[in-house]
């Protein structure tokens, strides 16, 4: 775990040094400022964790210091240090958003606590903000299934690279389960306690990537109206997660590269520079060796990428899996929709077994979750499958995929009763996505 | 661990502080750092440290004082005394170290419940062995530790420190083998 930076703010000579010699002890990354002016400078160069400034200072007060850190991190912590006769003023400091205050001198055993306090906070509130953003994505970890020989090298090599720090490139086609391999290196890696933030480098437009990734300044532009911490910020201790790296922008490619060299990057018009204390895992399915060759991809970012990298088998590779498979999404699918259904007939699962799955892993849950929604009996039948299911007319020979594509929706939306939410996530798309399709075809519902 | 023997590690007794108390101190240093060392009245006293108004005193000019009147082959020096220590902006101290440096003191008083005479009697032998193992690991870059049962703990209050071992842990080991190979490369 990286080192939690103090600064701390005292005019007197004797207080800085007693307390940072005392933190120092303790493992803390310490620096200390004489005045006010000072701690504002060195609040410019770099990033502080927690700050104890006193209260009354020469020139600037402390007050006034906290105010100003607050407005440029509203995420920092300020300890006010006073004495006796200051206590208004402490509390003064409280409402203006300082997070506690001390009396000095302090008995050693609270300074103890309280830092360890705070240090818990950051620790929560970082994970607190990481998991609401997951709440809104609707992100899904589960952990990766499969006995045959493909997936158990799978599971040998993350086994092998997860406690290396090294950057990780997993590459496979949409739908092998790149995103859950990534999981599975985080979770058995060092950083383990850390947050796993993920990034659609395909699902985020390009002009809002760059306050996604590095966050923003309050006043960094017209709309940024508070400070906001991008992702690669709420992956500190953690894993960063960089999905669909082969959609990402040349622009960003060439900010990223930088964080990656210089292992520090800045908010959008900040001037503090932030450490990048977290892993990189970059997943595609595009072959970034041919993006290079066509001038869409950075050769340098690739090599930077590609420390240690791993190709998912498609479905196809690993049949003998379905079995497996299928049965852990029924289960699931069963018990988050309250529906007795417990088995897949023999029927159904030779039909799964002769198909060829284009779509993967991705595709065979999709493809149970709509059996569990349509099925009407405890089995799952082979009608019950969507790839067994679609009008003629959608698969007649000499269709257009626009076509095709069109009669699958509504076959979908027929099914599920307009429930654009369901359908989404059969379809595998957003419900966004699916109205603009929706949209596009022209597609009515029947009364 | 096999330290040059021509280096030795100071023990500067400050006040009344009886054999009882040092026979185990060497021993330890001895078992845990591998040093030989020596008994050697540093200071006469740390009246210069006190201060009145506090009615306690100031740890870290002690430290320097004792840095500066330290023989040039001791390659570390630990100050023992019977007064209660303090730094300015904590309330007191057990104990204080310059860290990676040569001089630290340890204080009887806290771990001996306030009281400011010398008691040898168990559990307060014990604690005052182990902080002064714990302060001069600070001198060797021991940083303090987050195993609860690591001599490198930090204590908050005397049932802590009953609670802590007698050892380092490994890792702390390995950090002080590390310093103590790097001292001796120089």
């Amino acid at each position: 775990m990286s080192k939690i930076k103090i600064l701390i703010v005292d005019d007197e000579l004797i207080m800085r040094e007693s307390l940072a010699g005392w933190l120092e002890r303790d493992g803390h990354a310490v620096q200390t400022a004489a005045s006010g002016e000072e701690a504002l400078e060195k609040v410019k160069e770099s990033q502080f964790d927690i700050f104890l400034v006193d209260i009354k200072m020469e020139g600037m007060s402390g007050l006034d210091v906290l105010r100003s850190v607050k407005e440029s991190d509203p995420d920092a912590d300020v300890v006010m240090i006073t004495a006796y006769g200051s206590i208004p003023s402490a509390i003064e400091a409280m409402k203006d958003g300082a997070y506690d205050y001390m009396l000095k001198p302090f008995d050693p055993n609270e300074l103890g606590v309280l830092i360890e306090k705070i240090i818990q906070h950051q620790e929560q509130a970082r994970e607190n903000i990481y998991l609401k953003e997951q709440y809104k994505e609707r992100t899904r970890f589960e952990s990766m299934i499969g006995q045959s020989a493909p997936m158990q090298k799978i599971f040998n090599l993350i086994c092998d690279v997860a406690p290396m720090d090294s950057t990780v490139l997993i590459t496979g086609e949409t739908g092998t389960g790149k995103g859950l391999a990534a999981k599975a290196i985080h979770t058995n890696s060092s950083h383990r306690n850390g947050p796993f933030v993920t990034v659609n480098c395909g699902a985020i437009p390009e002009h809002l990537m760059e306050t996604e990734l590095f966050g923003h300044q309050k006043g960094a532009f017209t709309d940024a109206k508070e400070t906001k911490k991008g992702r690669l910020e709420l992956a500190h201790g953690g894993t960063l997660f960089l999905d669909e790296i082969g959609e990402i922008s040349m622009r960003m490619q060439i900010d990223l590269l930088r964080v990656l060299e210089d292992r520090v990057f800045y908010r959008v018009g900040g001037t503090q520079p932030i450490e990048a204390d977290f892993r990189v895992i970059a997943a595609t399915n595009r072959n970034l060796e041919q993006a290079i060759k066509a001038g869409a991809f950075r050769e340098d970012l690739f090599y930077r990428l590609n420390v240690i990298s791993f190709q998912m088998p498609s479905l196809i590779q690993h049949k003998e899996d379905i079995p497996l498979l299928a049965e852990h999404f029924l289960y699931r699918f069963a018990q988050e929709m309250n529906k007795v259904a417990d088995k897949i007939s023999r029927e159904a699962m030779d039909e799964m077994m002769l198909y060829d799955w284009p779509g993967n892993i991705r595709e065979l849950e999709n493809a149970i979750e709509r059996a569990v929604v349509v099925g009407k009996q405890r089995e799952i039948l082979p009608e019950d499958l969507p790839i067994f299911c679609h009008e003629p007319t959608a698969l007649k020979r000499g269709n257009s995929l626009k076509e095709v594509e069109k009669a699958h929706i509504l076959q979908v939306l027929t099914d599920n009763k307009w429930n654009i939410a369901r359908c989404a996530k059969i379809l595998g798309i957003d419900r966004s996505t699916l109205y603009s399709k929706i949209k596009r075809y022209n597609i009515n519902k029947v009364a | 661990m096999t330290p040059q023997p021509a280096h030795n590690i100071i023990i500067s007794p400050i006040g009344d502080v009886t054999p009882d108390l040092l026979d185990p101190i060497r021993g330890e240093i001895k078992r845990i750092y591998g040093y030989p060392t020596e008994v050697l009245a540093l200071l006469d006293d740390i009246e210069f440290a006190f201060h009145p108004n506090r009615n306690q005193y100031h740890s870290t000019p002690v430290l320097e004082q004792l840095a500066r009147n330290a023989p040039a082959d001791a390659i570390k020096v630990l100050a023992i005394v019977e007064v209660d220590l303090f730094i300015p902006i904590l309330t007191h101290v057990y104990g204080e170290a310059q860290l990676g440096g040569k001089a630290c003191i340890v204080s009887t008083v806290r771990l001996n419940e306030g009281h400011s005479y010398l008691n040898t009697q168990e559990p307060f032998l014990s604690r005052i062995v182990k902080e002064a193992i714990h302060e001069l690991g600070h001198t060797f870059k021991l940083r303090h530790c987050r195993e609860h049962t690591c001599l490198m703990h930090y204590c908050r209050d005397e049932s802590d420190v009953d609670r802590k071992s007698d050892q380092l842990c490994r890792y702390c080991r390995v950090l002080l083998e590390d310093e103590i190979k790097r001292m001796q490369k120089l």
